[in-house]
């Protein structure tokens, strides 16, 4: 067995902040509290279903509140993630016209996308405030764990809010420098790979 | 206008049929059309009672067992042995019983809703993998049942091993032995095809599926009351006409079981076997007044009293 | 409003906005015009938290997990050495080691993206060394990854089972069938392939060489047992499997290899977060999406005026295969099941069609499109893995697009190809 063990590839284990200053750090920890709600929250999840199944085999008997325990990490990874996810440029799209254009339109249009989806993300970030508010109000609880329902979805707004900042940030990131940037940590590689090539 | 009403089964079924009664009615007697959205078209029963709870739908129907989230006392119909078993009887509680027309209908006000109509689906009958007459019988068999602690806590109660699963899950579980059991109405084992793979049928005569008719009550409160008695009176005509249909539903559905399959056995348990179930109950109770506290109590106390009557009445 | 919310939503899909905002953006269209402003935007969030909420989802992030860290430890290589052991000398051995790797690994894992990399960065040197041309072997790995897409584990499958309400575990033992059929198709095509350029053959291994492959092989191989086995045995349900696929994978690479550090499960784990992150963000943004077009009947009136309903179910089968090829050929294969899947739940359900197999035709679909230019997850992830451009990548595919047509044409004139299996399982 080979004893040697050979470093494996972290696409995202870097960051650096495109804020400046104080606002940098703030930002640069955020991205770290990302990192690891999202990797907990895998390894959570793992352990609670193994558990589960562990359970069910020695105990004949499964964990009551394993399901609701999974949807609260489910909902943490997700809400964690698309912040994450939009600073390292790695939400999916579809990038056809957008790579045809020259870098100059492409800047352009990159400036709009961000903009936009920041928009779309404060909308969402509002809405799943005010639809927390509403559980709040209903008072529903999940049955098994027994606590109010509406803590569970406190990631959502967070998360919209994040992802917000992140593609406004973006924006100006475009404004402000010669490349174009898919995120503000990540510069549009495609130009470098189409001269390997 | 158009009032909007869910449910949360499939075309044909028994809340299928009375929304359709209930739409037939509004339609003949007003100028106001009803739509009737089925299982999954708006999402799951939680998110029907939200949404009628938002005012985007005006109708509702929904199972206490799903309700449990939101009013924990409607889990009460999970108790075993705390209706009637026959078809009288059980007609009879439910149009006088003090706790569903008087008690319910409170506990549903605070929740923004205006509850029309309590009625019964059908009696609960048991599948499983071998006969079961005494609950020594349930011994390390997984049973499946919805996700609801009450109902686990009455087949743990019953000695077996309660098993949530979803329902899309349950043939094939059956089938590969991954549970040995499972609880519903007869009509669904028959179009769900459960008994080809969990052919002993045991009448427990433990429960009736019950299910409940709402509206949301700011709209309910804004109608005219000529459209209030409208409602009223097209609840009265579906809940008269699916009384009709679910009496004899589960006969026609026995006799498609026994006609499709010669593996199926049937079990009635008897009076004395029933007795043996039905001391397990208190603690079911208990569990149920440990969720539920003093509104649960005076609940349960008002069940057994209207019970009392009912029985007293047909004997 | 269907139009206007279709128009919008395909406009800011080929100006390459993230995948979220067009669906996003249709929905609110939808809700504002349906509801005369945004005072029911809270369902719309309501329903994006329900899209995320079946239980059976947890089985995404736990077959990715089990496949990054297979991918990344040796049990992907042991079972590609397998292979090759044993075909890679008949004449286009390699070709048809190369689509039986795919299958392998395709068992393993649950999604096209990671087979791409763990047969093809290994296996396409070998290939162009021995003779293929470069188009041949990208497209025969871009496409063979394909069969992973319907050989249980299947992420698709996962997702068509979640919003469909269909048995994942019937819909997982039933592609199978299909999977293997494409295998032996492509198969043959390469072992034509390989008389008509002479393509020499390999060294043959000797039977020494065979059984220490075999042994390397055995723990990784292990996977399929838990996987079909624990399904086919009623132990599991697909979402436990999936957890102990995890549980036996770190077991493997950990504690038998010994190929990964404990410290690397950091990594993988995030890694894993973002990936399911990205999928369900799409599958909750999605789920909005389909509750407004149910709730204003938009699927009955599609489907009423192309007339799917007089077609009957083979009509209906052409339809959702036709619609779900076009589809993917520009969008990714989620999102497209996401919107595709409820506007035809209707005509599925009024024409009796079995729900298991129009999963697996859709889930086919899928594979086929996330290969077929103009746009393709898979060719994407070829463009960047093997830095070739687009051009390149895609000359090959042609004969493959008409093979994986022709087996889904298969498939409909003869249902039990996927039927089969999961009758024997889960039916008398
Ligand atoms: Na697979
Ligand atoms: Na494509």
């Amino acid at each position: 067995m080979s004893e040697k063990s050979p470093e494996i590839e972290d696409d995202t284990g870097s960051y650096e902040s495109g804020l400046p200053g104080f606002l940098g750090t703030i930002d640069v920890v955020i991205s770290k509290i990302e990192a690891i709600m999202l990797a907990l929250g895998v390894i959570l999840m793992a352990l609670n279903t193994c558990v589960n199944v562990i359970a069910r085999f020695v105990f004949q008997e499964g964990l009551f509140f394993s399901g609701e325990i999974n949807r609260i990490l489910i909902i943490l990874v997700t809400f964690a993630g698309i912040g994450y996810a939009a600073r390292h440029g790695r939400h999916i799209r579809m990038s056809a016209v957008y790579d045809a254009l020259p870098v100059k339109g492409r800047k352009v249009l990159m400036i709009i996308i961000a903009l936009f989806t920041s928009l779309v993300m404060f909308f969402l970030c509002y809405y799943s405030y005010g639809y927390i508010e509403t559980l709040h109000s209903r008072g529903r609880i999940l049955p098994a764990l027994g606590f109010p329902i509406w803590w569970i979805y406190i990631w959502a707004p967070v998360g919209f809010a994040i992802t917000g900042i992140q593609y406004f940030l973006t924006a100006i990131k475009n404004f402000t420098s010669e490349d174009v940037y898919l995120s503000t940590g990540v510069v549009d590689g495609y130009a470098d790979t189409e001269s390997e090539v | 206008d158009t009032w909007r009403y869910a449910h949360e089964e499939y075309e044909g079924d028994v809340q299928d049929v009375f929304a359709y009664k209930f739409k037939e009615y509004i339609e003949d007697h007003s100028d106001h059309d009803v739509k009737v959205y089925r299982f999954g078209e708006l999402g799951e029963s939680s998110d029907i009672m939200e949404q009628t709870q938002a005012g985007i739908l005006q109708f509702v129907n929904q199972s206490p067992g799903f309700t449990g989230a939101l009013i924990p006392e409607a889990q009460i119909f999970f108790i075993p042995y705390l209706m009637p078993t026959d078809m009288d009887s059980v007609v009879r509680f439910f149009k006088e019983s003090k706790a569903i027309n008087e008690m319910f209908p409170k506990l549903y006000a605070e929740h923004g809703l205006k509850l029309l109509q309590m009625y019964p689906e059908g009696e609960m009958v048991v599948t499983a993998d071998e006969k079961i007459t005494k609950p020594a019988d349930f011994k390390n068999k997984k049973i499946r049942v919805m996700t609801n602690p009450l109902l686990s806590a009455t087949y743990e109660a019953f000695g077996a091993t309660p098993t949530p699963l979803p329902w899309g899950e349950v043939y094939g579980a059956l089938q590969t032995n991954m549970i040995q059991g499972q609880e519903n109405p007869i009509f669904w084992i028959q179009s769900g095809g459960l008994y080809e793979v969990s052919p002993n049928l045991i009448f427990t005569h433990h429960g009736w599926f019950t299910t409940a008719m709402m509206a949301n009550q700011d709209f309910y409160q804004g109608l005219s009351d000529k459209d209030k008695q409208l409602v009223q009176d097209a609840t009265d005509y579906a809940f008269k006409k699916i009384l009709v249909h679910i009496d004899g539903l589960a006969e026609e559905a026995l006799q498609k079981i026994k006609d499709a399959s010669d593996k199926v056995t049937i079990t009635r348990l008897t009076d004395e076997q029933i007795k043996a179930f039905k001391a397990r109950a208190p603690q079911v109770e208990k569990k149920f007044i440990e969720m539920t506290g003093e509104s649960g109590k005076k609940l349960l106390d008002q069940f057994k009293e209207d019970l009392k009557k009912v029985q007293s009445e047909t004997n | 409003m269907a139009t206007i919310m279709m128009a919008v939503m395909i406009g800011l899909l080929l100006l390459g906005f993230p995948m979220m905002v067009p669906l996003i953006t249709g929905a609110v269209i939808g809700f504002v015009m349906t509801f005369d402003g945004f005072g029911q935007m809270q369902t719309f969030v309501q329903q994006m938290m329900g899209g995320i909420r079946p239980a059976s989802l947890i089985a995404v992030p736990m077959f990715i997990l089990a496949a990054d860290i297979m991918t990344r430890g040796q049990s992907a290589d042991r079972l590609i050495n397998m292979v090759m052991a044993f075909i890679g000398h008949v004449k286009g051995g390699l070709a048809i080691s190369t689509a039986a790797s795919c299958t392998l690994f395709g068992a393993v894992s649950g999604s096209t993206q990671a087979t791409v990399v763990a047969v093809g960065s290994p296996l396409r040197p070998k290939m162009l060394k021995a003779g293929y041309s470069d188009a041949f072997t990208l497209a025969l790995i871009i496409n063979s990854s394909d069969i992973a897409f319907l050989i249980p584990p299947s992420i698709g499958m996962i997702i068509y089972g979640v919003i469909s309400e269909t048995s994942i575990a019937e819909l997982f033992i039933a592609g199978i069938g299909p999977g293997i059929l494409i295998l032996f198709m492509f198969s043959i095509y390469c072992l034509i392939y390989a008389y008509k350029n002479n393509v020499p053959v390999e060294e043959k291994s000797t039977w020494k060489q065979r059984a220490v492959s075999v042994r390397d092989a055995l723990w990784p191989l292990f996977f399929p047992v838990i996987i079909v086995g624990g399904i086919y045995g009623g132990i599991f349900s697909p979402t436990e499997a999936a957890a102990v696929c995890v549980l036996y994978a770190f077991l493997l690479e950990f504690v038998v290899f010994r190929s990964l550090k404990l410290s690397h499960i950091w990594t993988i784990s995030k890694s894993t977060g973002l990936i399911t992150a990205v999928v369900f963000i799409l599958v909750a943004v999605g789920n909005g999406f389909s509750w407004i077009i149910s709730f204003a009947q938009i699927p009955q009136t599609i489907l009423e005026s192309v007339g799917v309903n007089e077609a009957g179910p083979v009509g209906v089968l052409i339809a959702i295969c036709v619609s779900f090829f076009i589809a993917c050929m520009f969008v990714d294969p989620i999102v497209v099941i996401l919107v595709l899947t409820p506007i035809f739940a209707p005509a599925v359900q009024a024409t009796g069609l079995d729900p298991v197999l129009v999963g697996v035709l859709i889930t086919l679909q899928v594979a086929i499109g996330s290969a077929t230019p103009p746009f393709g997850c898979d060719i994407f992830t070829a463009i960047a893995i093997f830095k070739r451009p687009y051009m390149d990548v895609i000359r090959g595919t042609p004969p493959f697009i008409v093979m994986l047509v022709g087996a889904a044409a298969l498939i409909i004139a003869f249902p039990d190809i996927a039927l089969f299996l999961r009758d024997i399982a889960f039916r008398d």
